[in-house]
């Protein structure tokens, strides 16, 4: 089998020099899934937009990236571009907010052939209909991204990779954002079109969705390939020491936290009979729920079922329709923390971390000697606080996140889904400092996430919040 | 948008009881004797007299008490009877439709204008940030936006009409007549919806969305025309509502100064000839007509964005 795609010593580096990505060689092929893993910011995505054509302009490459015996890099920019949609379809990272939000998603498919084949758009209308209608969006044609559920969305943009039927498939972090319990099902369609005789390529760090669908892949690390080779045998014995941390990183293949000795806890929430609803979006009802000092609660379900607004109510944060709430009379509303699930959202951009943290001292008057014990604590170097949100990582900026919280001394963290943003091995460090808060403290964590291996490893108390699923209650909205 | 409507509805409820309430306590609160004043607006100040005082004292029944004369006030407004003109004695409602009209033409022909020159420019230097384009524009619009639209007309009168010649400086009658207070008025709105589209279209340009829409095939004029103008122009159209205050109070400046017989002229006269049913009048078709169009663009924010819609 001829290779589609041969990458050769592929070296991207700044205008400055400075090396991004390093010698990175591999080819795919089509019909056999080719995912690239790693941490954000090992290069993976620099090398599929280097393939695409889509690099920064400041950056500069070298090596070969052979297509049809071409290689692309020698070609000028308006040829490579010509290639957009034609050859190669890229599958936008988080493909909700990919999607034009004022134009139907039949117009959006449609419009692909209105640019490629110059077609009339009755006909292109036609076509993309038929598309939409084969993965199951029949219903949805004249529906706004907005009214679509992540999976919808994310079947929207493969309608548009398929209807110009090219060559190569580029997903970019395609099960980022969306429910563990989805991902196997874009892993399927995934697979198909890879069946069709597609090339594909996927960027992720989701190793489950890796294990799905198989084929080949490439391990990446500050900008080199590490290894690459067949999938499965990859999962079960990785010879390098980084796979291994990889795939060790898997919550499931976590070490079982051991039992702890129930000592009597005070409680730091009690409630009773519980009920919320939006409109007449019915989340829980009748819920009883206590919260202990040193315990870790998880709130596992599906996007959409109520579990970060249950968080938010047992926080304080939001009022419950019915139910009895009961906070320790001692606790100030200020013990009682939340830490949010984008930590570039839950920081001021345009500050330096310094800054914000200066002013949440002086806002509590606090000594600066404990933040420095508490960075110290977190394994975070001070240094960090000189820069902006932007330019440190998102593993890095929850753990400051997690610092702020801590400032205050709580006696409850809410962690909502607060590592479902992060790659495996931020995950687990970021849940592991969690855990040895808990330990050392004696807080309450309520950690709120949609994916049960998780949960299952580090929870005393689990409740479940088994709604609707979201692609069920999105349908309904949009009828 | 049921609610929202019935919310413009209020308001314009809220106007006339506002308008006719502060134009009640003017008409009380001038000082003087308000027959006399009167009197002489109608028939001149040589010719008035004590008798003729009186006489207009009893036609105007000025002689009731305070609350009396609210009630009989307030009623004659809720049955839309705006009454006559002090000066005149024409009906009001007669004069208003008049210059209404001429008022209209003159602020639909500066929207026109505003909207060729403000979104047009703001797309290209939102395309373009940073560019000359985008400096360029940046400076004319906070000039203009600076300069208070009376020194913007006579400077527009200065160069269009008495240097170049191009353009009669004042007056009604032709089409020409109406073009510079039109411009004048253009300018002003220009500069502000230029800078609200230039900022739009620049956050559009960094949406993931715009960056697809080039990735899966289109070109960029496509890409521009197809998605950036459409999602650029929503807080555009938003901003309208907000530049109508904008454009009825520079209707009666830039009437004033062009010598044009709208509406905005006629409030600034019977201001200063006190004749208050007429300011009244006047002050209820701006600020009826104010409501009236911001349900306009509310309509229009519901049709051109679905979120709106859907939500409706």
């Amino acid at each position: 089998m001829s290779a589609l795609i041969e990458i050769e010593q592929l070296t991207i580096k700044t205008a400055d020099g400075r090396p991004l990505v390093t010698d990175v060689s591999f080819s795919i092929h089509a019909g056999e899934p080719f995912c690239l893993v790693g941490e954000t910011g090992s290069g993976k995505s620099l090398v599929m937009h280097a393939l695409m054509g889509s690099l920064p302009d400041e950056l500069r490459c070298s090596g070969q990236i052979r297509y049809q015996k071409e290689n692309l890099l020698a070609l000028p920019a308006a040829q490579r571009r010509a290639f957009w949609g034609r050859r190669f379809a890229l599958l936008p990272q988080e493909p909700w907010l990919a999607l034009d939000p004022t134009m139907t998603v039949l117009d959006q498919v449609a419009e692909v052939l209105l640019a490629l084949e110059g077609m009339p758009l009755g006909q292109a209308r036609k076509l993309a209909t038929t598309e939409l209608s084969v993965l199951g969006l029949g219903d949805n044609l004249l529906s706004y991204p907005f009214e679509l559920s992540g999976g919808m969305a994310q079947r929207v943009s493969i309608a548009m990779a398929r209807i110009a039927a090219s060559p190569l498939l580029l997903a970019d972090e395609p099960t980022k954002g969306l429910d563990k319990a989805l991902c196997q099902t874009v892993a399927d369609l995934l697979l198909t079109e890879a069946d069709a005789g597609r090339g594909l390529l996927v960027i992720t760090h989701d190793l489950d969705l890796v294990a799905a669908l198989g084929g080949r892949l490439g391990v990446m690390r500050d900008g080199r390939l590490l290894e690459s080779g067949v999938t499965e045998p990859w999962l079960k014995a990785p010879t390098q020491p980084y796979s291994r941390e990889l795939i060790a990183a898997m919550p499931q293949h976590w070490p079982r936290p051991q039992t702890k000795v129930s000592a009597q806890r005070s409680e730091v929430v009690q409630a009773q009979g519980l009920s919320k609803s939006f409109g007449d979006r019915h989340l829980f009802s009748d819920l009883d729920v206590t919260l202990r000092e040193g315990e870790v609660t998880v709130v596992l379900g599906p996007s959409g079922s109520g579990k970060s607004t249950l968080g938010n109510v047992l926080t304080g944060l939001l009022p419950a329709d019915a139910g009895q709430l009961i906070w320790p009379e001692s606790a100030s509303p200020l013990k009682y923390q939340k830490i949010y699930q984008d930590p570039p959202a839950a920081f001021i951009a345009h500050q330096t971390l310094r800054q914000s943290f200066d002013d949440l001292l002086a806002l509590h008057g606090l000594e600066p000697a404990r933040l420095n014990h508490l960075l110290s604590e977190l394994g975070l170097a001070e240094a960090l606080l000189e820069r902006r949100p932007s330019g440190i990582s998102g593993g890095e900026l929850q753990r400051l996140a997690i610092a702020r919280a801590l400032l205050l001394e709580p006696v409850m963290l809410f962690a909502d889904e607060a590592t479902s943003r992060l790659d495996p091995v931020s995950q687990k460090k970021v849940i592991e400092l969690l855990l040895a808060e808990v330990a050392e403290r004696g807080l309450a964590l309520l950690l709120v996430t949609h994916d049960p291996a998780l949960a299952e490893r580090i929870a005393d108390q689990l409740i479940r919040l088994d709604q609707q699923p979201t692609d069920a209650a999105a349908q309904q909205q949009a009828a | 948008m049921k609610q929202r409507l019935m919310l413009r509805l209020m308001q314009c409820v809220a106007v006339v009881l506002m308008v006719g309430t502060l134009s009640f306590a003017l008409m009380v609160a001038l000082p003087g004797d308000p027959a006399m004043r009167i009197a002489a607006g109608r028939y001149g100040p040589d010719m008035m007299n004590s008798a003729i005082a009186d006489q207009v004292r009893a036609e105007l029944e000025l002689e009731q008490p305070l609350a009396q004369r609210f009630v009989v006030w307030m009623g004659d407004l809720l049955r839309f009877d705006l009454g006559h003109s002090l000066v005149t004695g024409a009906p009001v409602v007669d004069e208003i439709g008049l210059q209404l009209g001429h008022s209209l033409m003159l602020a639909l022909l500066a929207f026109a204008i505003s909207l060729l020159i403000g979104p047009t420019l703001g797309a290209l230097a939102g395309l373009m940030p940073g560019s000359w384009m985008d400096r360029t524009t940046l400076v004319l619009a906070t000039a203009l936006r600076a300069v208070p639209p009376f020194v913007l007309a006579v400077l527009m009168m200065v160069i269009f009409a008495v240097t170049l010649r191009w353009l009669p400086t004042a007056g009604f009658g032709s089409w020409q007549h109406l073009l510079l207070p039109a411009i004048t008025l253009a300018l002003g709105l220009a500069a502000m919806s230029s800078r609200v589209m230039r900022d739009a279209m620049v956050r559009v340009t960094r949406e993931p969305y715009f960056a697809h829409a080039r990735l899966k095939g289109l070109s960029d004029r496509a890409v521009v025309q197809r998605h950036g103008l459409r999602n650029a122009s929503l807080p555009v159209f938003t901003y309208l509502g907000l530049q109508l205050v904008y454009l009825v109070e520079g209707v009666v400046v830039v009437e004033s100064i062009f010598a044009f017989p709208g509406i905005g002229h006629a409030l600034v006269h019977a201001i200063i000839a006190r004749d208050v049913p007429m300011v009244q009048g006047t002050a209820l078709a701006m600020g009826g007509l104010f409501v009236v169009l911001n349900s306009l663009v509310d309509l229009g924010c519901v049709q051109l964005d679905p979120r709106l819609r859907r939500a409706a």
